[in-house]
This record gives structure tokens, C-alpha cells and sequence, in this order.
């Protein structure tokens, strides 16, 4: 850890600017929304009262079960989702396991709610599963009828966060430790019981823990399904109906940041203290066993069902957006381009909008998660372990929360140049953007960081390099490699936000590709380039992420050289 | 507690397309303590695993006591291991790790507690008993793992290289205090170490494994004296090795070697290239003259090099091209003798093996 | 590698330094800002054509749903950016003319009618004007109905029927501006008891509930349900799109205007004028007649011509029946809308649950009359029907008063006895449909 006083000065600088930038735009926000939630909107006074109106009055009570349920059910769909798959990966030498890493990140590239129109297509009451089986069998299943449609969505979208940390658990489990097992008789089940499920526990509950938290918070899923009777949808209907005086939509929020808050602490609580690694010593993962033909048959099954069900709302989505009229039939009626004949035409704005803000607010999460990173890792600043704090606190805060923070400290705010409030400035979206980033920014950016050994830096500074210089020519092109990963991430998630954008978009122009679907979902001859639009959306994910690991790979490859000198 | 004897007939191992045990043949009686000492990659480990059940599926036989074991899997065969890494589940205590086999093998619940008592008392960690192995040192994770072992009471004990994780110090005490455990217990033990010297120190008898094959077997003295070949002389501690050929001279058969070097050897030895296998501790430096008067073989060479290793100094000698190590015994004030010094160095012959490879 | 990281970096600030400069700019510009609850189906056609007409005015459309609108144009008022007000719903107008948020215009267009239909085309007053007609119906699923053999409804008192249990869709009136007319209208037109129970028993039929007025048209196309109730417009660009869908008035209707107003110190008064006469003259009319807009047009010219294929409200055949009386609506709004919340929407399961008992049970008695049974089942449908108020209750003025918000909002003195008033209504409701139900499973068990 290079001490100095000699070049504190700028480092310093730094974290003032940085903490500033995150008092206003994420502190005082936050703590602005759960301050109302307790005052009294008559009498200004602090109280409880409109917790109690919340909990009294029976939608509000429903909805906040129907949100810890639909959570919960999410997370244990995923979990039957993953774990056959982590099962077949992990237990066998199995030639299907690229197909599973794919899997993997498949449901990633597309929001929820850009697939809840047209897996409402495929799996609704009339859909087309259903009129196949009402027609060959006589019966249908109810997948998609109210909650069960925002669980069907959120579960096929998140079970790769399980996947991947049950798949990693499952890894580093030191083969030792089943083969010691076996060793004193136990095996099958009771193995799996007694000693690889406990040891794999902590990853699992890492992964459940987020899982729950992201399905807790997402407003666009349950709003597009049009299930309104849920936390998030109820704040934001009440804001934007009833106005951002009304008292329960802060009632709401404080509700959502605690459950967050109380995922994230489960997570850590899971893993702390049981950081099996550490006493493991081999690693190897699980023993492998070949497979029979007749096991490996079943083994293909069950991955092509999950595969297709992974797959459906992007085939779905293709349908949807190529088809010209689909109503009551298992597949559209006919084809046509002309959707995205409109979408290029017509909807261009909210392309090229969504290339600005995403690009902004990127831009901006990585220069803001190095400053942070830095600051923290390699200075001796007091206080400087706030800025990370703070940094990764945005990750408790659900969109939904901030574009109310930011509504209700802003929209007084009026900016001299431009001539209206801030809260109706479009660059309010990219600092919104940008703030819900900023988690993923920084662990990248101190991922990046944490690999350019000190003695580096140390090297230069003998050499005559002051602090600025080092940091310029040494220390930020050794990180490129994870900074370009950082930021394709955050371009390829800020590009499709919806809870926070929702809530902030106050003209149509302004709005970005997210707001865009969300606003052609909801006409009669919008389906279609909502859906092209959507189509879209995933093709930027998709090659953002793609491009991500390519950066990912590039940097490693580079650090090979630093860690033999490191 | 019934020891068994273990018995090794033909057994041939393969990962894949690679053949890593070929043709291993042996018998371990009851109560023997047992080593497979080997490079890595000599397939040592291999065969103990394969003992224990863990591997692919063999050819040939494996039985303990009268049964063959060979198909069956690892958790009916009552073989108890002890891992390299100790492998101590951390997400249990230290008690419930060793309570586990007598666990899965329904004994009734009165009975578990004194006989996990028992055991831990045996390797001395009763006061131990509520702790987790991430608070343990490496040597109580280690008698953990003993006593999680013996607590079953099987009928073997297979240790996979269990002292090589630990400091050396702390290695030397706890390969004396195995052995002690093993001979009260008298089961039947099986250890695998690349460290000949554990191995000579601990065993009754040993096999020196190389790729995959037993190169030798018996008593570690027996093993150290008269090594079949030159892998075994040279695992076994340091060797001079010296080329030549053995021929008839008057009747007498002698090898001989560049630098006029002579050994006598016995008749049965064949003709032929042959190399001369000698310890650098049966080498003893003498005065010319009291080399003239015994009857030993005596070379002279210079000093090359010398080493100082406390017990004793290692001269290395150059003769006639060849370097030969001489181990002198150190006592207090005898001086070194210096490089380029010329030295006369003897051994009586019957210290020689003639091997061919 | 670090000239990649500069170079971009460099490019992204000359990006938003030129994005900066061109949105300040843009604030200086010969506006239009129009806050308005129409789709982006309506309000771009009208954008590009107003825009291509004039040329050097640039129109900017704030989509919000009708009480955000009127929620943003009340909180904006002391800085007010808005010129003009556009959407459907009469009494959200009223409001904001009660608030004297808007402006007084007179309209220089000729040829348009008075009334259409029993409704005045623009406000008495002279601040908001018609520039369209809209009635209320019912439309569906030409392949829902064909699969499941129901036939096609015509009259309200059709969708009571038992066969069209769990086949229909409606959103709520305190969702919806044009749902909460065709709630008073039916209301207005058959009386505050019959209409209520008329509501009720339809009410029994629904599968949904719908959040937004669009979540039915949503809900016939894709098939999710085969009847929905709807405003017609919904009915008929559904039907142009290409839709399987038919939209049919039942004879209990009415007909409404949308309306469009200038907002009190608007910053582009002209502008807005100018608007709402292109609107008014038959070009602007014209284009109501797009596949995706297809609203009646308030110039009866048109039907000779390019609007032949709408019905005509101008010769009689739709929404004369009811006399719409806009100040009874406005007098007992948000009273009606807690009404049906309270009685329908939050109690769905109940309502539907007594519902299909009653079907059952008539079902059963039609096959084997019994006297005693059938006295159980009028009893059950008397107390599906039962009224927590009758209408004199509903128009005083003090009791509707307590009804303040759409929502409950407990924290309000006045409103504090609204969630009282209406947990006792929900307590009485809720009984009502358990004991109904209970009293239809006797009756059908009597019929064997």
C-alpha cells in the first residue's frame, strides 16, 4: 500500500468530488423518500401513521405478500431450474456442459419485461401452449394467470445467477471430501444430504439472496403483465396517479430498500464465516462418472425442455415481432418486416437516446468506480472506505425508490441554462442510470485494480513518476482490460432499465428504447415494433456481453506477463 | 479389531488411454506396516485408492482377508483412509466429524459417544472435541483425521502421504507417534510417501513403485543393501555409480572401470557392461600407505568440492572422469581437506552391487 | 491502450457539450407542448400532419394517463409549461375548470353541430371543446367466441348470461376516465338500483379486472378474454389493425366528446389556437378516420364520405336513449368509483364465487323446479344485489364530499371517515355474496 503524503492532494480532491456527486444524487434521495415515508402529511410531524394506513388498508397488505411470495416462488423456480443442471455439469463427464454454460447466459441478454408481452403469446390462457393441449388433450395449465405469469417470467430470467453459483459451490467443493465420506460408508442421498448440499449451501444462498432481491424490486415485469397488485407497481401507480405527495408510495419504498437490504445482509450472513475455500485445500469439484447411454438420454431431455422453456420468450419475442396479427392462435397469423420498418423509421429516437444515456452513464460509472477504487485501494485517506460504502449501497436501492427520490428532491430544482427542473432533464435519467450501475462498476473496477501488483506503481515512483503520472501510464492501461469489461456491462444494463427510467421520463422524446417498448406495448398496432424494438434491445445486450468477456479474456491474457513478475 | 492381509493379484489401472498401474502383484500380511514409497507420478497413490475404491475400474484382483473386493464400491469395503488434505468437513465440529462412519453405520446412539471419545483420547484431542477444523493446526486436523479413521474400527488403515502437509520438525514426531498408534491398534497399514526416509524409518516392509510398476519389495534394509536395479539404489539414498564391465581375469571375475579401477565380485556374476553401485558412506578416506596394507579396493582422485552437512562432510571426488560422493564423519576440529587435494578413498568390495539398469 | 480509453473519453464529452448546447437551444424554440392521454397512435398522426402544415412549430406530446395529466398540470400551474390539454374524459376538464386552470377560447371553425347525440359537443362555458365522439360497447374475439360456441352479445342485460361466465373483461371507473362514463351511463340509463345490479351481475362474468382502459382491447386481441366492455375507438382500430375482433353499441349508450382546452397562461397561446381550429376543420377531422385512431369525427359531412364505414351519431341510431347529465356524474364521481371498487373490484372472487353458485343453482331449478329453492335463489340474487346507499345518498353533497381521492388515502381527516364508510360497505359486501352463495348451493341442492 503505497503511503504518501506527496500527491494526497489530488487523490483527495478526487474523493471529495466523488463523495459530493453520490451525497446528492444517491444519499439524499434515498433519505429523502424514507424520511417522508415517516412524516405526517398534515401536520409535518414525524410518525408512524402512514405505515399503519399501509398495513391497514387490505391492497397494500396484499401486495406486499403477493410481492415476498412472488420472490420467493421466483427463487425456488430457478432453483429447480438449476439445479439439474448443476447436477449434470458438476457430477458427470458430460459433453452437453457447453450447452449449459450457454444456457447460462442466454436469459441474461433479455430483460423481463421485454419478454412478458410475448410469453403471454405463448403461455396465456389462449396461448399457444394452451390451445395445443385444450385441443389434443382437453385441459390447460394456468402459467401465465396473475402472479403466476410474473413468477413464470422472473424464474426462466434469473435461474442462471443460481445456476452459477451452485455450479461454482459445487466446484470447489474438495473432492476429498465426498471421497472421505464414501470412505466411512455413506453415499447416494444421504451423501448428498450429510455433506455435498452443506458445503455447496453458501453458494446457493448467495445466489438466492439476489435472485430474491431483483424480482423483489422490478417494476416492468409485473406492470407489463398487468399485475398490479405487487409492491413496485403500487408505488409507481400511486406516484404517478395520485402525485408525489401521496404518502404510501414512500411507505413502499422504505418497504422495498428494507427487503433489500435484508436479502443482502441473508447473503452475507450465508457465506461469512463459511468460506469453505479457505479450508479446503484441493478443490477438483465433485467426482465425475461417465454416463449411461440411458442416463444420458434423460440428461438430453431434460436440458432441451429447459432450453426451450429458456428459450420461449425470445423465440416468443421473434414472432411477435415478424408477425402481423396473433390473436387466439398457436402461431401468427402471417409475416411481415413491417414492424421494423418502423422502428427504424419512426422509433430512431429512442435508439439513438438510448445510446446516449447508456453511453453517458457508463462512461461516467467507470470513471466514478476507478476514482473510487483507487482512492480506497491505494491511498491512505481517512475515510475513504465510505466512498465504498456508498458505492456499493446503490445496489440495496430499487430503481423505483430513486426516480421517486429524484422526483421529490429535484422537480423544485430548476436549472439556470436549461430552463426546467432538473427532475425533467433528461441527463436526471443518465444520473439515475448511472447510480444503479455504479455497484457493478466498482466491483470491477476493483477487481481490475486488485491485479496490478503495488510493486508496479512502486516501480515507477522510484523511478521519478509522481502520483497523477503513475496513475495515468501505469496503473489505468493495466486496468483497461477490466474498465472496458465494466463498462460494456454497465452500457449493456443501463441500455435496458426500465424502473428507475419509468418513473423519470417526462417527454417522449427524451425516452429511451426501454420506455419505448413499454409505451408501443401498450397500443392495439404497437405490439409488433414494440417487439422489434425488443428484439433490439437484445441484440445490444447481447453483443455488449459478448464483447464484455472478450475484454475479460484479453486482460487476463495480458496479466499473464505481471504475474510472473508479481 | 481383525487385521487383515491384504493381497494384490495382476492389476492394471488405466485413466482413459493412459496406463498408470501395470501389472502390480503383492501381499501385505495382517498387522504390517507397509509403505508404497515412489516419485510422484509413479503410481502410488493410484494403487492406495485403488485399494480403497476410488478410480476407475481395474483388471485383475484386489482381496482383503479371503474377500475380493475389486467391483465393489467405496463405502462397503470398511478400509479406512486418511487424505493428503485430511479432508475434515469444515461445516461440522470436530466430534461430529469423527461421530460420521459410526453415523452411517446405524450404531446405536449410547455407543457413539464413548466410542468417539475413545478415539479422541487415543490421538490426545478430547479437549478438542467441540471445535471446528478451520481452528485447528495442521497436526491436530491430521489426528482428527486418524481418530475419524480408527473410530470404525477397519479392517485396514490406507494413509495418503499424511505427513507431507506438516513442518519438518512436527513430520518427525508425528511419523513416531503413527507408528506407535499402529502397533498398539496392530492393523494392517498401508502408507504412501515419496520420503524414503519416513519409509525407512516407519516400515516393515516396503515396494518402491516406478511408473507404475513394483520395482522392488521387503524390509527398507533389505531394499537399501541390495537394490535390484539402479532406479531403486538411487531412490533409496545417495549411490556412486561407476561404469564398466564386468570380465574373466585368471579365472576371477573383476569389474573394471576407467582410472584402473578393479572390484573383485562373485563368480555368479555375469559378463558384461555393468555399472558399480557403492554408498558414499561405506567410502572411507585413508592414507596411501594404509591403503597399500588392506585389502580394500582403493582409488585416488582429487577434491572437487566439498560440503559441509553437520554429521558428516560430502567430498566430491574426481575419478578418472566419474564423480564419486565420499562421506566422511565430522568430529569437532578435524579440518577440511581442500580442493585439489589428491585422496586415496577405499571400500571393501562386498559394499558393491553390480547392477545392470 | 490508454489513447483508446482518451480518445473515447474526449469523444464522449464533445457528445454531450453538443447534446447540452442543442437542448438549450431547443428550450427557445416555436413550440407546441400539448399534455394529453391519447396514445402515441393518435398524437403522432396528428403531430406529423400539424407539423408538415406549419412548419417551423414544433409539437412535443406529454403522454400521461388522464389524472396525471390533470395531477401534472395542477402542480405545474405556478410555472406553467403546458399550452394545451387533450383527452377524453369531460370531467377531467371540468376539473381543471373548476381549478381555473383553463383558458376561455372561441372557436372560429363552422359546420360543426351542437350536440351529438344527447351530449352538448363542447363546454356550455367555453373552455373545452369536442373534436371527436366516442360511445361505449361491447367488443370481441371473433375466434374466442367461434372456439368456445358463445354467441355474440348484443344488449347489456346478454353478458349476465351464464354462458358467458369468465369470458369478460372491463377495466375499473376509478382507472379509467371512459370506463367510470360508461359505469354512470348505464347507471343513468336504467336507474341507480337496476343499473348497479345490472353491474353486478355482469360484474359476476368477468374474468379481469383490468389497470388500464387499454388492458381490455389488449386482453380480446391477443385472447386472453372474448368480450370486453370498451370504449368504441378501442373496438375499431382493433378491428383495423387487422384484429379477429367486432365491436358492437348496445342500445343503452352514450355519447361522449373528447375534448381539447388551452391551459391557463399557456406559453404558446397562438400556437395552441391554431391547433385546435386544424383539429376542428375537415383535414384535421380527416385524419380521425386513420385504422389506428378511428374516432368519430364531430362533422357530419364526413359520414357521406370518407367515414361511411363508422356509424353515424348524428342521425339518431346511437347514444340518444340516455340523457347524459354531466352534473350528476361529477356531483357523486369518486363516490361511484369507490362504489364499484369496493363492491366489484376488490371482492372478484367473492362476487364471482356467489355468481356461479346463483348459475349453478338456476341452472339446476330450471331443470327441476322446486318453489322453496327457487325462493333461496331470488334471495341469493337480491343480496348479491343489495346497496350499501340508494341514489338520494349518492347525490348529497356532504356525503359525497368524504369521498376525496380515487384511493384511499386514511391520512385526511375527511378522508379518514372515507376508509371508515367504505370498510363497512366491504364488510356488508363481503357477507352479502358469502350468504348469497351459501343460499344458491341450497337452492341447487333442493332442485334434486
Amino acid at each position: 500500500m503505497a503511503a504518501q503524503s506527496r500527491g494526497q492532494w489530488g487523490a483527495a480532491g478526487t474523493g471529495l468530488a466523488v463523495f459530493i456527486l453520490l451525497m446528492t444524487f444517491l444519499v439524499i434521495p434515498v433519505g429523502k423518500v424514507i424520511y417522508v415515508a415517516f412524516v405526517d402529511v398534515n401536520t409535518g410531524r414525524l410518525t408512524l401513521l402512514n405505515f399503519a394506513d399501509f398495513f391497514n388498508t387490505s391492497l397494500f397488505r396484499e401486495s406486499f405478500v403477493n410481492s415476498i411470495y412472488v420472490a420467493g416462488m421466483s427463487v425456488l423456480f430457478a432453483a429447480l431450474i438449476s439445479m439439474p443442471l448443476a447436477y449434470f455439469t458438476t457430477r458427470f463427464n458430460f459433453a452437453g456442459a457447453a450447452v449449459i454454460q450457454t444456457l447460462g447466459v442466454i436469459p441474461l441478454i433479455m430483460p423481463p419485461f421485454v419478454g412478458a408481452v410475448a410469453m403471454q403469446l405463448l403461455f396465456g390462457a389462449n396461448g399457444s401452449v394452451n390451445l395445443l393441449l385444450d385441443e389434443h388433450f382437453g385441459f390447460t395449465i394456468p402459467f401465465m394467470e396473475g402472479l403466476n405469469g410474473v413468477i413464470m417470467v422472473e424464474s426462466i430470467h434469473y435461474f442462471p445467477f443460481i445456476l452459477i453459483n451452485l455450479s461454482a459451490s459445487l466446484n470447489n467443493i474438495d473432492r476429498a471430501m465426498e471421497e472421505s465420506a464414501q470412505n466411512l460408508g455413506a453415499h447416494g442421498l444421504r451423501l448428498f444430504r450429510r455433506i455435498v448440499f452443506p458445503l455447496a449451501m453458501p453458494g446457493f444462498a448467495a445466489g438466492a439472496a439476489l435472485v430474491f432481491l431483483k424480482v423483489f424490486d422490478d417494476l416492468g415485469t409485473p406492470l407489463l403483465l398487468n399485475v398490479n397488485n405487487m409492491l413496485a407497481p403500487q408505488a409507481y401507480l400511486r406516484i404517478s396517479s395520485i402525485g408525489i405527495s401521496d404518502p404510501m408510495g414512500y411507505v413502499i419504498s422504505v418497504i422495498l430498500v428494507a427487503f433489500s437490504l435484508l436479502s443482502l445482509w441473508t447473503s452475507y450472513l450465508a457465506t461469512r464465516g463459511r468460506d469453505y475455500a479457505s479450508v479446503q485445500k484441493g478443490g477438483g469439484g465433485l467426482m465425475k462418472r461417465d454416463l449411461k447411454p440411458w442416463e444420458k438420454a434423460g440428461a438430453w431431455a431434460v436440458i432441451i425442455l429447459i432450453l426451450l422453456l429458456v428459450l420461449s420468450p425470445h423465440i416468443g419475442l421473434l414472432l411477435l415481432s415478424f408477425g402481423t396479427i396473433w390473436s387466439f392462435s398457436v402461431l401468427p397469423d402471417g409475416f411481415t418486416l413491417a414492424h421494423y420498418g418502423e422502428v427504424f423509421s419512426t422509433a430512431l429516437p429512442y435508439i439513438t437516446n438510448t445510446l446516449l444515456y447508456a453511453g453517458l452513464a457508463a462512461l461516467l460509472d467507470v470513471l466514478v468506480a476507478t476514482a473510487i477504487a483507487y482512492v480506497v485501494w491505494r491511498t491512505e485517506l481517512p475515510g475513504r472506505k465510505v466512498l465504498d460504502y456508498m458505492g456499493t449501497a446503490a445496489v440495496a436501492v430499487p430503481g423505483v425508490v430513486l426516480g421517486i427520490g429524484y422526483l421529490r428532491t429535484f422537480h423544485d430544482f430548476n436549472l439556470p441554462i436549461v430552463g426546467k427542473p432538473l427532475a425533467s432533464w433528461w441527463v436526471i435519467i443518465v444520473i439515475a442510470l448511472m447510480i444503479r450501475r455504479l455497484p457493478y462498476a466498482l466491483r470491477a473496477a476493483t477487481a481490475a485494480l486488485q491485479q496490478v501488483a503495488v510493486s508496479l506503481e512502486e516501480a515507477a515512483q522510484n523511478l521519478g513518476a509522481g502520483r497523477f503520472t503513475t496513475v495515468r501510464r501505469i496503473v489505468v492501461p493495466l486496468m483497461a482490460g477490466g474498465i472496458a469489461a465494466g463498462f460494456v456491462t454497465a452500457f449493456a444494463t443501463a441500455a435496458v432499465e426500465l424502473s428507475a427510467t419509468l418513473m423519470l421520463v417526462s417527454a417522449e422524446s427524451d425516452a429511451p428504447l426501454a420506455y419505448g417498448i413499454y409505451v408501443y406495448m401498450q397500443t392495439a398496432a404497437g405490439r409488433g415494433p414494440g417487439a422489434a424494438l425488443g428484439v433490439l434491445a437484445v441484440i445490444i445486450v447481447g453483443v455488449a456481453t459478448y464483447l464484455s468477456h472478450r475484454f475479460v479474456e484479453r486482460t487476463r491474457a495480458a496479466h499473464e506477463v505481471t504475474a510472473r513478475d508479481g | 479389531m481383525q487385521s487383515q492381509k491384504i493381497t494384490i493379484e495382476n492389476l492394471h489401472l488405466s485413466f482413459g488411454d493412459t496406463h498408470v498401474l501395470k501389472g502390480i502383484d503383492l501381499e501385505i500380511a495382517p498387522g504390517e506396516f507397509f509403505a508404497f514409497l515412489g516419485p510422484s507420478g509413479s503410481g502410488k497413490s493410484t494403487l492406495l485408492r485403488a485399494i480403497a475404491g476410488f478410480g476407475p475400474l481395474p483388471r485383475g484382483r484386489i482381496l482383503i482377508g479371503d474377500e475380493d473386493v475389486t467391483s465393489e464400491p467405496p463405502w462397503t469395503r470398511n478400509v479406512g483412509m486418511v487424505f493428503q488434505s485430511y479432508a475434515l468437513w469444515p461445516h461440522m465440529s470436530v466430534w461430529k466429524n469423527v461421530a460420521f462412519g459410526l453415523e452411517e453405520r446405524n450404531t446405536p446412539r449410547e455407543e457413539i459417544a464413548p466410542r468417539v471419545e475413545q478415539a479422541l483420547e487415543t490421538v490426545g484431542l478430547a479437549h478438542l472435541a467441540r471445535r471446528r477444523p478451520s481452528q485447528l493446526s495442521g497436526g491436530q486436523q491430521q489426528r482428527v483425521a486418524l481418530a475419524r479413521t480408527i473410530v470404525v474400527e477397519p479392517r485396514v488403515l490406507l494413509l495418503d502421504e499424511p505427513l507431507s502437509n506438516l513442518d519438518a520438525n512436527l513430520r518427525i514426531q508425528m511419523r513416531r507417534e503413527l507408528l506407535a498408534l499402529q502397533r498398539k491398534l496392530g492393523i494392517t497399514t498401508i502408507f504412501v510417501t515419496h520420503d524414503q526416509e519416513e519409509a525407512n524409518t516407519t516400515a516393515d516392509r516396503m515396494a518402491v513403485l516406478d511408473a507404475g510398476v513394483i520395482q522392488q519389495s521387503g524390509p527398507p534394509m533389505e531394499l537399501y543393501d541390495n537394490p535390484v536395479n539402479l532406479f531403486v539404489a538411487g531412490f533409496l539414498g545417495s549411490a556412486n555409480r561407476i561404469e564398466g564391465k564386468v570380465i574373466t581375469d585368471k579365472g576371477r571375475k573383476m569389474f573394471v572401470a576407467q582410472g584402473g579401477i578393479t572390484i573383485p565380485v562373485p563368480d555368479a556374476e555375469p559378463e558384461g557392461a555393468a555399472s558399480a553401485v557403492f554408498r558414499p558412506q561405506n567410502v572411507h578416506l585413508m592414507t596411501p600407505q594404509a591403503a597399500a596394507e588392506s585389502s580394500t579396493v582403493c582409488f585416488t582422485g582429487k577434491v572437487t568440492h566439498s560440503e559441509f552437512l553437520g554429521s558428516l562432510i560430502r567430498y566430491s571426488l574426481d575419478l578418472a572422469g566419474s564423480e564419486i560422493l565420499v562421506d566422511e564423519p565430522h568430529q569437532a576440529g578435524q579440518k577440511v581437506l581442500p580442493e585439489g587435494s589428491e585422496i586415496t578413498a577405499c571400500i571393501t568390495s562386498n559394499q558393491v552391487r553390480i547392477l545392470r539398469q | 491502450m490508454k489513447h483508446a480509453f482518451f480518445k473515447s473519453a474526449g469523444l464522449a464529452a464533445v457528445v454531450a457539450l453538443a447534446l447540452l448546447s442543442g437542448v438549450s437551444a431547443r428550450a427557445m424554440e416555436n413550440k407546441l407542448v400539448v399534455v394529453t392521454s391519447f396514445p402515441k397512435d393518435l398524437t403522432s398522426v396528428f403531430k406529423k400532419a400539424f407539423e408538415a402544415k406549419y412548419p417551423g412549430v414544433k409539437v412535443e406530446m406529454l403522454k400521461k394517463k388522464t389524472t396525471a395529466g390533470v395531477k401534472y398540470i395542477q402542480e405545474t400551474a405556478s410555472n406553467n409549461t403546458s399550452d394545451l390539454f387533450w383527452a377524453s374524459a369531460p370531467d377531467a376538464f371540468e376539473v381543471l375548470k373548476g381549478d381555473g386552470l383553463l383558458a376561455k377560447y372561441q372557436v372560429k371553425a363552422k359546420g360543426i353541430p351542437e350536440k351529438v347525440g344527447a351530449f352538448p359537443i363542447n363546454d356550455p362555458d367555453g373552455y373545452y371543446k369536442g373534436f371527436a365522439a366516442s360511445g361505449y360497447g361491447f367488443m370481441w374475439n371473433t375466434r374466442y367466441l367461434k372456439a368456445k360456441k358463445l354467441p355474440a352479445p348484443r344488449e347489456w342485460e346478454d353478458l349476465t348470461k351464464p354462458v358467458y361466465f369468465g369470458h369478460v373483461g372491463m377495466s375499473a371507473p376509478s382507472r379509467s376516465g371512459t370506463t367510470h362514463l360508461t359505469v354512470e351511463t348505464v347507471l343513468q340509463g336504467d336507474g341507480w338500483e337496476k343499473g348497479w345490479a345490472l353491474w353486478k351481475r355482469i360484474a359476476g362474468n368477468f374474468k379481469t379486472v383490468t389497470e388500464r382502459s387499454f388492458g381490455v382491447p389488449s386482453g380480446v386481441n391477443s385472447g386472453e378474454f372474448g368480450i370486453g366492455i370498451v370504449i368504441d375507438f378501442f373496438g375499431f382500430s382493433s378491428k383495423a389493425t387487422g384484429y379477429p375482433v367486432e365491436f358492437h353499441y348496445p342500445t343503452v349508450t352514450t355519447l361522449v366528446p373528447a375534448n381539447i382546452a388551452i391551459v391557463t397562461k399557456a406559453p404558446h397561446p397562438k400556437n395552441a389556437a391554431t391547433f385546435i381550429e386544424f383539429l376542428l376543420s375537415p383535414e384535421g377531422q380527416k385524419l380521425l378516420l386513420d385504422p389506428k385512431i378511428q374516432r368519430l369525427p364531430v362533422r357530419p359531412e364526413l359520414y357521406k364520405g370518407p367515414a361511411k364505414n363508422l356509424p353515424n351519431p348524428f342521425t339518431g341510431g346511437i347514444g340518444a336513449k340516455v340523457k347524459f347529465d354531466v352534473k350528476k356524474s361529477k356531483a357523486r364521481y369518486n363516490l361511484v368509483n369507490s362504489m364499484f371498487d369496493v363492491m366489484i373490484t376488490y371482492r372478484l372472487d367473492d362476487l364471482r364465487a356467489a355468481t356461479k353458485a346463483i348459475h349453478a343453482a338456476a341452472r339446476a331449478l330450471a331443470a327441476k323446479p322446486n318453489a322453496e329453492g327457487q325462493k333461496m335463489l331470488d334471495q341469493a340474487r337480491a343480496l348479491v344485489a343489495a346497496l350499501p346507499i340508494d341514489e338520494a345518498k349518492s347525490l348529497d353533497p356532504a356525503f359525497a364530499a368524504i369521498f376525496k381521492k380515487k384511493r384511499k388515502k386514511a391520512t385526511d381527516k375527511v378522508t379518514g371517515r372515507q376508509a371508515e364508510v367504505e370498510q363497512k360497505w366491504d364488510e356488508m359486501v363481503k357477507a352479502n355474496y358469502a350468504k348469497a352463495r351459501m343460499l344458491a348451493e341450497k337452492a341447487a341442492g333442493m332442485a334434486r
